[in-house]
């Protein structure tokens, strides 16, 4: 089980997760002096959720600016979600973005070009 | 092949004939043909295995140089997006300047931007004894316009005025707005009695300009305050002698220019 539940700070977002729901989240910055050490519990926790359970799993992604690690990690999870979908597993995604920055939807347009499972890119009144 | 095998069947045939029970080369030849068949079917084995090592090398190959184009595409694609992630930061810390420089009404420098720019400017002057002047503009009478067409026709004649300010200025000069409906002018390289006829020509001009506020013409005027920076003095100094000349000129009925004492 092992959720996670990590406090977002200046340069990390927030992360949480919910076994139970099938729903991970993260929100906020993302430009963490170390990203491995954030984002390996989260790959983990994927990695371990499409392993021992077979219910949907579905990822909510408020996020405002990622640096490069960061980006390299949220693309490897998509992939886990790609390899998944193929096997028939039910996943998704949620991108929320500030409608002030329609620049932040062209980027997660960009993430969403190779993954073939729901992916949607939906704007939030702030 | 086909001769080969005729060999085997002559050789197998020979065995099998009980002419040659007893003879010693029988022995000799069933060893041998033994022999000759073990080596044969080792022989088979080896290119069975050989061959399988072989598709094997290639399979993993091929998957090795799938696998490095994946990581060259997905390389491309993380640079790519953080490129994009770069160009949306580096915009987004340029709206947040110019928001925090300028007045979002008008687009004149705001009175942060003035003052600097004012600072900067009164620094050059105190090194190479440069001239500068400072005008202040007020509108006059800008609360009746409020009152009596409205709030959003008292910015639309803000907008215009802002407009007619700047338009005759040269590209070092600047104008901005420094509060409500006062505008301040800086004019570097100016002595006061030439800044005195750049407002006098500004003021006149005013009288000219036509606002459309809905079905209505509106007219303005506004009164200017000069005042040349003295070596010496402090922006704030050089600011208050303009906003004084400014007031006077309002004492003095309006629609008026004055020289700072």
């Amino acid at each position: 089980m092992n959720d996670l539940s990590i406090a977002a700070t200046q340069s990390s977002p927030a992360v949480n997760s919910n076994w139970q729901h099938g729903l991970l989240s993260m929100c906020g910055d993302s430009y963490p002096e170390n990203s491995f050490e954030l984002f390996d519990p989260v790959i983990n926790w994927v990695e371990r959720y499409l392993d021992e359970s077979d219910a949907p799993l579905r990822l909510e992604l408020h996020l405002l600016y990622l640096n490069t690690s960061s980006i390299k990690a949220v693309m490897d999870i998509f992939d886990l979600m790609e390899e998944a979908h193929r096997r028939s597993r039910p996943v998704s995604v949620c991108w929320y973005y500030d409608e002030d920055n329609p620049r932040a939807a062209e980027l997660a347009a960009e993430f969403k070009e190779d993954c073939s499972f729901p992916f949607d890119i939906l704007s939030k009144t702030s | 092949m086909r001769e080969e095998m005729g060999l085997e069947q002559r050789v197998e045939a020979l065995l099998e004939d009980p002419a040659y029970t007893g003879h010693p080369l029988k022995q000799i030849l069933a060893e041998l043909f033994t022999e000759y068949r073990e080596q044969l079917r080792q022989m088979e084995r080896i290119t069975r295995i050989s061959d399988h090592y072989q598709s094997m090398a290639r399979d993993s190959n091929l998957s090795l140089a799938e696998r490095y184009q994946k990581q060259m595409r997905q390389l491309e694609k993380i640079a790519r997006i953080s490129d994009g992630y770069q160009h949306m930061l580096h915009d987004l810390n340029q709206a947040l300047r110019q928001a925090s420089t300028h007045d979002p009404l008008t687009g004149l420098a705001n009175r942060r931007l003035i003052l600097d720019s004012l600072h900067a400017e009164i620094g050059r002057c105190e090194r190479n004894g440069a001239h500068l002047s400072v005008v202040m503009v007020d509108v006059d009478h800008f609360k009746l316009v409020n009152d009596r067409y409205g709030h959003e026709a008292g910015d639309l004649v803000l907008v215009e005025v802002a407009r007619y300010l700047q338009r005759d200025l040269r590209e070092y000069d600047l104008c901005g707005r420094w509060g409500g409906e006062e505008f301040l002018l800086l004019l570097p390289e100016t002595h006061a009695t030439e800044a005195m006829s750049v407002v006098e020509r500004m003021r006149l001009g005013m009288r000219q300009l036509v606002i459309m506020v809905g079905d209505v013409d509106v007219t303005v005027s506004a009164s200017f305050g000069v005042a040349e920076h003295r070596l010496g003095a402090s922006v704030n100094d050089t600011i208050k002698r303009a906003d004084a000349a400014m007031l006077a000129a309002k004492r003095a009925g309006r629609d008026r220019s004055e020289l700072a004492q």
